[in-house]
């Protein structure tokens, strides 16, 4: 039995059990005991209760009444509930009958017409009350199932999103380097080639990027490297690089052109804005059982750092997913015009 | 006719690059070069261009807040990398851009259709103005709202409004703020075709269709678009001084 069906059951046994106890506690006070022909006839309703709900159950999901507008769907219930709750008083007097479990004369006033009308008004109260938790039961699991949808869905477009971000490379940067390489070919032929190789480099790995969860620091630091001497090739005199790198950390595990996407917001944000160029500096060191890994650029965070923070929430975004907690990410002004964006990542011994 | 041209990019390379495609157009002659937007406006300022090719993204200021600096626009044609939401931004007319690596076809095209821009104004905006200070009807203004920008014909606005230290200008259905006090303009403007009308308004003379007039001896002009802008008493006897020429 699946936990559906067993919590279902649950509900219903557990409902029609407080029944049976609410009429016996009732019994108990107005006539201060209970006879064993009442206790029958409490079972008795119970099992027929149980019969006639299971019926009404089965009614409402054949025609799927579930999923019904609601104005629609009243009218119906109310005819099928006038129809099963009539069965169900005939049902239950003909065994109380048959059976003979009712205990005192009757009133003779009370003949078997109004008898039946009595009873069938109050098992129609009962099983409104069944019907009224049966769909609250279902509207509350429906509101949580559209929760759970709706987050698994964000966890989704979450995850298309990193793909595309981890193989994001500026087409800006393509096309300005393939411009100044044009222009190379003539003036410094030697470098063009060089330039064609740096350049094929840093799209091949970020085409292999998507696929791979983490890459050792070595390799990252070299598209970098790549990526910044095509920069210099643009920004000539504008642009210094400095790396100031542990060799140590070189083994280390980095998601991939994580640091390449800071160091081009460096130089988006940073470099290319100033008239005289900057510098770009990459730090990557143990610290405190920890891996910082550090890009410092001249300039200085501007309003906008959400707008264009593409690149900022993407990296927040991935150190989440793939460290939770155990990574952090923050970019801030530091001293005299310089900003700092700084990724700290577990150690991986 | 030689066309007198500026190239303005921050990248060297970018800027030899161009200058090389251009040796194949012996009527194009770059005068000058200029590495970003303040260098841009000294050089288009002593060199009164007829054309430009401009790079979009530069240090310090872009290429179209470099351009809403300056009183005259000449002819521009955009360079650009990569900046679908740069060229989103033009509403309308600029003249053309080229995207870099640029294509030899796309610069003839270009050049080409600069040719025909000219030839329909008459040349008359490929000779330089000898008068540096006044703008005349066929001069063009780069005006840039925000996000938005336009190329004016001067003969395409109707109406200068001051708005404190801004002034909004009025053409087609548009009417963006630029960074110019009323008075600075009136200097600029050719005074045969644009009018001080009164404290608050410059109108283009060319563009009223109605005269009537007003209370204490002063006129009610009626713009094409539906604007009415009231004209001063002082004002008025200078209006009906030129009208009646």
């Amino acid at each position: 039995m699946n936990s559906r069906k067993k919590r279902y059951w649950f509900f219903q046994l557990g409902g029609w059990s407080v029944w049976a106890l609410t009429m016996l506690f009732f019994a108990y006070l107005f006539e201060r005991e209970v006879s064993v022909l009442f206790l029958y006839r409490c079972l008795f309703a119970v099992v027929l209760g149980i019969f006639f709900t299971q019926l009404l159950r089965a009614v409402i999901i054949r025609f799927n009444w579930l999923q019904m507008p609601i104005e629609k769907v009243i009218p119906r219930l109310i005819l099928v509930m006038l129809v099963i709750s009539s069965v169900y008083t005939i049902s239950q007097m003909t065994i109380v009958e048959a059976l003979n479990l009712s205990e005192k004369v009757r009133d003779p006033k009370l003949n078997i017409g109004r008898r039946f009308l009595l009873n069938s008004v109050d098992n129609f109260i009962f099983l409104t009350v069944w019907l009224l938790i049966y769909y609250a039961y279902h509207y509350f699991e429906r509101v949580n199932k559209q929760q759970v949808d709706t987050h698994r869905l964000n966890a989704v477009v979450k995850d298309l999103e990193l793909k595309t971000i981890k193989s994001h490379i500026n087409p800006h940067f393509i096309f300005n380097a393939l411009n100044s390489i044009r222009a190379l070919v003539d003036e410094n032929p030697e470098r063009a080639r060089t330039a064609i190789t740096e350049l094929s480099n840093i799209l091949r790995n970020s085409m292999q990027a998507e696929k791979m969860e983490t890459v050792p620091l070595e390799n990252e630091l070299n598209i970098v490297k790549d990526y910044l001497a095509l920069e210099q090739m643009r920004f000539e005199e504008r642009l210094k690089v400095d790396f100031e790198i542990d060799e140590d950390t070189l083994d280390q595990p980095v998601p991939p052109m994580m640091l390449q996407t800071l160091v081009e917001n460096a130089i988006k944000h940073g470099i290319s804005k100033q008239v005289d160029g900057g510098m770009v500096k990459i730090k990557s060191d143990f610290n405190n059982h920890q891996h910082e890994i550090i890009v410092q650029n001249s300039g200085r965070i501007n309003g906008s750092l959400h707008n264009e923070g593409f690149g900022i929430q993407s990296t927040q975004d991935r150190l989440n997913l793939m460290f939770g907690d155990k990574a952090k990410f923050e970019i801030k002004d530091i001293a005299n015009n310089i900003v700092e964006a700084k990724i700290i990542l577990p150690v991986d011994e | 006719m030689t066309k007198r041209a500026i190239i303005i990019d921050d990248e060297r390379l970018a800027r030899n690059e161009l200058k090389k495609l251009l040796m194949d157009y012996p009527e194009v002659e770059v005068v000058a070069e200029a590495a970003n937007a303040s260098e841009g406006i000294e050089k288009v300022e002593s060199f009164q261009p007829d054309l430009i090719f401009l790079d979009i993204q530069m240090p310090g200021k872009t290429g179209f807040d470099m351009l809403a600096e300056l009183d005259r626009s000449p002819h521009v044609i955009f360079t650009t990398a990569y900046d679908e939401y740069a060229l989103k931004a033009f509403e309308v007319n600029a003249l053309d851009y080229l995207l870099k690596p640029v294509e030899p076809k796309r610069l003839a095209d270009a050049l080409h259709k600069l040719d025909q821009v000219d030839e329909k104004e008459g040349l008359s905006t490929t000779t330089p103005t000898v008068n540096r200070g006044t703008l005349g009807e066929v001069d063009q203004v780069f005006v840039k709202d925000g996000e938005r920008c336009w190329f004016v014909k001067l003969s395409d606005i109707r109406l200068f409004e001051s708005v404190g230290n801004y002034a909004k200008v009025f053409f087609g259905p548009n009417k963006p703020l630029i960074l110019k006090s009323l008075n600075a303009l009136e200097e600029r403007l050719d005074d045969k075709v644009f009018f001080r009308a009164n404290r608050k308004h410059i109108v283009n003379l060319r563009m009223i269709e109605k005269v009537e007039p007003y209370f204490n001896g002063g006129l009610l002009l009626e713009i094409r678009g539906g604007d009415k802008i009231e004209v001063s008493r002082r004002q008025a006897v200078k209006f009906k001084e030129m009208m009646s020429l």
